[in-house]
């Protein structure tokens, strides 16, 4: 058969423009540090620690920032914050919560994993969990776990838009007419 | 290869507006047409569409892989300096494609010839991959057309599972331009297979994307583009303001920068020069090659960046011309052999030949009172009965 087997639209339909798509389960790995990773069976100690060096470059982009220590310790609890590299723009100190733990793909899954390494964090009204920089919940225990597959991917990064409008000039260039720009 | 007349579905009309097919009419006429399909044996599909579609990509592959490192090339094709490193960047780092469509002329008996390739932003897809797919299965259920039909049209699914394969980390962010209802339809077809296929997706117009203080792309949330679909040609994106911070901004583009190497009108002379008398192809040269006085039996002349039929100039063996006006041609242009679409019932007809992830995977027809087809052709569905 040279045809798509089945077809279905969900999106498309007037009715039903935002369902959320099905999430696929993901394998993923959770551990405090490299040496903890490395005592997992399969894992050696080279990835687990090139892995925790991603998630600390990681941790600078994602971990979620604060203008003040109390707001960074109100969420996260006395002296689990420090200093992140970032200034405002008018110069003063932004801070950070702890990197607490991070997250890779399963090395025994035998496939390439969808997940993407990152930093993990623990919040005061919940500290027994692990979060991702997009505060969702993962997991309570290191090692091997399964999440769903948006958490296992990178976070998405909140930052300050200074301009907005730059593209499309070409369109409008164009002039009336066309009723499509692509072709 | 035939045309057949056949009877429409009297419902397909609110079907396709409850589908969200919202451009199925234009300019007061039918632009999906379903009063007549094609009619096409197996061996015609495989043999004279499918595979030499892959092998005009495998082809395309090469005039990439050199164009990129040749400066003169990338000149000659009207690339903006600027870009040059971007471009070979992203051809380097295996950056993916999504889609393209191929614009053969081809009878049903001759080879197919390749006329263009519409490798950065083709449109046509929601109509090729699922309404003619659900004209396919009704027609067949209503007695319009005799069981057991098939259509070349695994397009959806090879989106779905392309989309699986991409290894997008985070939101995909989907943009065309405002005002085109037919952009939008397009864009948020391919949302919706790039959600069949897990990802998280979010729709923003061009217009509204933003940059932050380092260069990156904004969402309306203020939130990092990490990878965006754009509907959009990159020579604009190019031409914009926000186009020179495109490479320092982190965000993955699809189509990825090397593709504007392929949707150039130059693909053709490149080809030419490279694969010289390949059946799938036509004596092509840039307009100012001396050569190109040479061609015999009428040509065709095509501004670098042209879309939808615009600028193009047909000249006939006997002299005789005929143009289609519009907005392009500055950058300069090509000559291509005359090799007429075919003609069904007063019809010339001209196939799109789908790539998806580089895979042949479908077909969508065009129909067009003209020779030249353009924006307004005509939308046909197509069968394989042997």
């Amino acid at each position: 058969m040279k045809r798509s087997r089945s077809l279905t639209l969900a999106l498309m339909s007037a009715t039903a423009m935002t369902l959320a798509a099905c999430d696929n389960p993901e394998e993923v790995a959770i551990f405090e540090n490299a040496q903890q990773c490395a005592t997992q069976e399969g894992f050696d100690i080279k990835a687990c620690e090139a892995n925790m060096k991603l998630a600390q470059e990681e941790h600078i982009r994602v971990a979620p920032k604060y203008t003040s220590v109390a707001d960074c310790e109100a969420d996260f609890g006395a002296g689990q914050c420090e200093d992140a590299p970032q200034k405002t723009t008018s110069g003063s100190s932004v801070f950070m919560p702890l990197m607490m733990g991070y997250m890779m793909g399963n090395m025994m899954a035998g496939r390439t994993s969808n997940a993407a390494t990152q930093p993990l964090y623990r919040s005061k009204d919940d500290p027994s969990n692990f979060r991702t920089g997009d505060n969702q919940k993962v997991s309570g225990k290191t090692g091997i776990s399964k999440v769903p597959g948006q958490i296992a991917q990178a976070p998405s990064t909140k930052t300050s838009t200074i301009r907005r409008g730059g593209f499309g000039s070409s369109a409008r260039a164009m002039g009336g007419g066309f009723r499509s720009f692509g072709g | 290869m035939q045309r057949i007349e056949i009877a429409e579905r009297d419902d397909w009309k609110s079907q396709a507006e409850a589908l969200g097919f919202n451009f199925h009419t234009l300019y007061g006429a039918a632009y999906w047409d379903e009063t007549a399909c094609y009619r096409f044996s197996l061996k015609q599909i495989e043999d004279d569409i499918e595979d030499p579609s892959g092998e005009i990509e495998t082809m395309c592959f090469d005039v990439v892989a050199r164009a990129v490192d040749d400066e003169e090339i990338l000149a000659k094709l009207a690339i903006p300096e600027a870009f040059w490193d971007y471009i070979r960047a992203s051809w380097q780092d295996q950056d993916r494609n999504l889609y393209g469509r191929l614009d053969l002329s081809y009878d049903g008996e001759s080879p197919a010839k390749l006329l263009e390739y519409n490798a950065d932003t083709p449109t046509s897809l929601y109509e090729s991959a699922a309404f003619q797919w659900v004209w396919l299965e009704q027609a067949m259920e209503r007695g319009i057309i005799p069981p057991g039909c098939d259509q070349f049209n695994s397009i959806h699914e090879t989106m779905v599972e392309a989309f699986r394969n991409f290894g997008i980390a985070g939101t995909l962010h989907l943009a065309s331009c405002k005002g085109s209802n037919e952009d939008e339809g397009t864009v948020r077809y391919i949302e919706e297979c790039a959600a069949q296929a897990g990802l998280e997706t979010s729709f923003i117009y061009m217009e509204d994307i933003g940059i932050d203080g380092a260069g990156r792309l904004t969402d309306l949330d203020d939130m990092a583009i990490s990878t965006l679909f754009k509907l959009y040609p990159w020579e604009w994106v190019m031409k914009d303001e926000f186009g020179l911070t495109l490479p320092k901004s982190g965000a993955k583009i699809i189509e990825p920068p090397w593709r504007t190497i392929l949707s150039n009108k130059g693909l053709l002379p490149l080809l030419w020069e490279m694969f010289e008398g390949h059946p799938n192809l036509l004596p092509a040269y840039f307009a100012d090659d001396p050569r190109a006085a040479n061609l015999s039996g009428g040509y065709v002349r095509k501004p670098l960046l042209s879309r939808e039929g615009s600028n193009i100039e047909m000249v006939r063996s006997d002299g005789e011309s005929l143009a289609v006006d519009g907005p392009y041609g500055v950058e300069g242009a090509i000559v291509q052999a005359l090799h007429p679409l075919p003609v069904f019932d007063g019809n010339h007809t001209v196939i799109g030949s789908w790539l998806v992830a580089s895979r042949p995977c479908g077909m969508g027809i065009r129909e067009d009172d003209s020779p030249i087809t353009k924006d307004s052709s005509r939308f046909l569905p197509h069968v394989i009965l042997d």
